[in-house]
């Protein structure tokens, strides 16, 4: 859990002041200020509705924020052109809360997919796709496509595709929120063995159990449009 | 894993190599949207191949018509008091053989003259003697023609009743044809074409929106405009490919088809000219060169319009919005 400083002053993401309303209503996060640093592991937590899928949008830049600064590895994301974007999403790793598994896809093509967007060769990355769904207990069902899967394992694969590419941030929105508590359990220590080989780790999740299994992960809370930081 | 896998341990750089081009897997399939897509350019493209195909037909057999009314006039003697028709006939031929730019001069007896009028006139043999207008067949050289100016004003001082028919008025009329069948067939086929891009473009369109999630999974995995703009556009080549390759096969069967029925009849062959008709004639391949053509035409239209559309739709689409 210990935070090392970087090129861009320590800080993997940073929210300043940042606020966001839809249309003409009030605002939905108001003055917004946090920094997450690299190989760090949090919880963003909140009731449901408070705007934690709306905070992982922001950092992964599908949502402008109405007013404040983002800055995420350093790049002030008002000055983002598309391809910065692009370079910036490629060192992040989303861990979606209804999986966006491909389901016409087997479970070995839906891990491989960020290489094969990024255009390597199959035959570089091959090896390294299996070797990932082995160690999280999916080595036999590589050909399996997403329909056929219970829960658990298109949670694995969902987490699977995002690690696959050894992201410098992985952001998981309730990455647990349909599983039984042994099975969170196991998933959440293999986000806290990711963490510990250099991960820097946003959990989104309202699942205070969930949260107490960790020591010393710090608690982002949302709480009537306001962020603290806790711990 | 599967017999794919079994095919990437036994072939690792072939499937390597396919695998950079293959990105159209991506695209989740919609068998019904699919199928009806491929259906609507089968349709289109047999329209299209078709009337390429008979515009080469038409054409070819315009070009043969007119080569073969320019390569011969026709003149015609009308009998005249006091004069022996037989000897003028002589007369003219004789002019006309001494003239530059004739090949070979052919005087039309009585008998066949007759022949000739049997459809309107009946019987030859019970119309006894009638003083008809005679014809002398004349073949030019149509790449140095004579002057028939020239010939038809010495032909009408020395023989009176002489007229020359260089069937100027029906090149000029088939010309026209042959050009108006061509506009016309191009403007058929831009609308054609125009259809077939316009398909595409809602079919690009109903497959991005089909398709929203996994391309919002792509641009979070880091994917460009670019590489999403090429996985729609490679599933779309092949869909415009299957559909161009089975109108084309439909367009070459009916051409066939076409071609056994003017080779099995009589007026139709001495029409068209068996040149044109044979497949393995300059036309008869131009033909089927062309109906390949529309297909690989249509299927790279697909590629590109949805291309495009997929581009346009994806500002629209943008993720990166302000609330």
């Amino acid at each position: 859990m210990q935070a090392h400083p970087n090129r861009w002053g320590g800080e993997l993401v940073r929210f300043e002041n940042v606020g966001l309303r839809y249309g003409a209503a009030p605002e939905t996060l108001t003055d917004i200020s946090f920094s997450i640093l690299p190989q760090s592991f949090q919880f963003l937590t909140g009731a449901s509705g408070s705007g934690k899928t709306t905070i992982l949008r922001l950092i992964l830049q599908s949502l402008k924020p109405t007013r404040g600064m983002i800055s995420i590895f350093g790049q002030d994301t008002a000055q983002l052109d598309k391809d910065g974007l692009t370079a910036l999403r490629r060192r992040m790793g989303i861990v979606f809360q209804d999986f966006r598994l491909l389901d016409h896809l087997t479970i070995y093509e839906n891990v491989a997919l960020p290489f094969k967007i990024r255009g390597r060769m199959e035959s570089s990355y091959r090896a390294e796709v299996i070797e990932l769904l082995k160690w999280i207990g999916l080595g036999d069902l590589l050909q399996a496509k997403p329909p056929v899967l219970s829960g658990g394992e298109k949670q694995r694969t969902s987490i699977a595709r995002a690690l696959v590419s050894q992201p410098e941030l992985l952001l998981a929105d309730e990455p647990t929120g349909n599983l039984d508590p042994v099975l969170a359990g196991r998933l959440l220590r293999l986000f806290v063995e990711l963490n510990r080989s250099g991960t820097a780790i946003l959990i989104a999740t309202h699942d205070i159990g969930l949260m107490d299994q960790i020591k010393g992960g710090r608690r982002l809370v949302l709480q009537n449009h306001h962020l603290q930081v806790e711990g | 894993m599967s017999s794919s896998t079994d095919f990437h341990n036994q072939r690792p750089r072939f499937r390597s190599f396919l695998d950079r081009f293959s990105t159209d897997s991506l695209v989740a399939p919609d068998p019904l949207t699919d199928r009806t897509l491929v259906a609507v350019i089968f349709i289109l493209t047999f329209i299209a191949a078709l009337t390429a195909g008979l515009v080469l037909f038409g054409s070819a057999a315009s070009a043969r018509w007119q080569a073969l009314l320019s390569s011969e006039v026709t003149v015609q003697i009308r009998p005249q008091p006091g004069r022996n028709i037989e000897t003028d006939l002589t007369r003219a031929a004789d002019l006309l053989k001494q003239a530059q730019g004739v090949t070979k001069v052919r005087i039309y007896s009585y008998d066949e003259t007759m022949r000739m009028l049997e459809p309107w006139l009946g019987q030859s043999s019970s119309l006894g003697g009638l003083s008809i207008p005679r014809l002398i067949a004349v073949e030019i050289d149509s790449k140095s023609p004579p002057d028939i100016p020239a010939i038809s004003k010495q032909l009408a001082r020395d023989i009176p009743g002489t007229a020359i028919d260089d069937h100027r008025s029906w090149t000029r009329r088939l010309t026209t044809l042959g050009n108006s069948l061509v506009i016309a067939s191009a403007a058929g086929l831009i609308l054609v074409m125009t259809a077939t891009a316009l398909a595409i473009v809602f079919a690009t369109r109903g497959a991005m929106v089909g398709n929203r999630e996994i391309v919002e999974v792509f641009y979070f995995m880091g994917a460009d405009d670019r590489y999403i703009a090429r996985v729609f556009q490679r599933h779309f080549f092949r869909l415009g490919l299957r559909g161009g390759i089975l109108g084309a096969c439909l367009a070459l069967i009916v051409l066939a088809l076409l071609r056994f029925v003017v080779a099995g009849t009589d007026g139709l062959r001495d029409m068209f000219g068996f040149g044109i008709i044979d497949p393995l004639s300059a036309v008869g391949l131009a033909i089927v060169i062309a109906v390949l053509a529309v297909a690989l035409f249509v299927s790279l239209l697909a590629s590109v319009v949805s291309r495009i559309t997929v581009h346009s739709t994806l500002s629209r689409l943008v993720l990166r919005t302000r609330p």
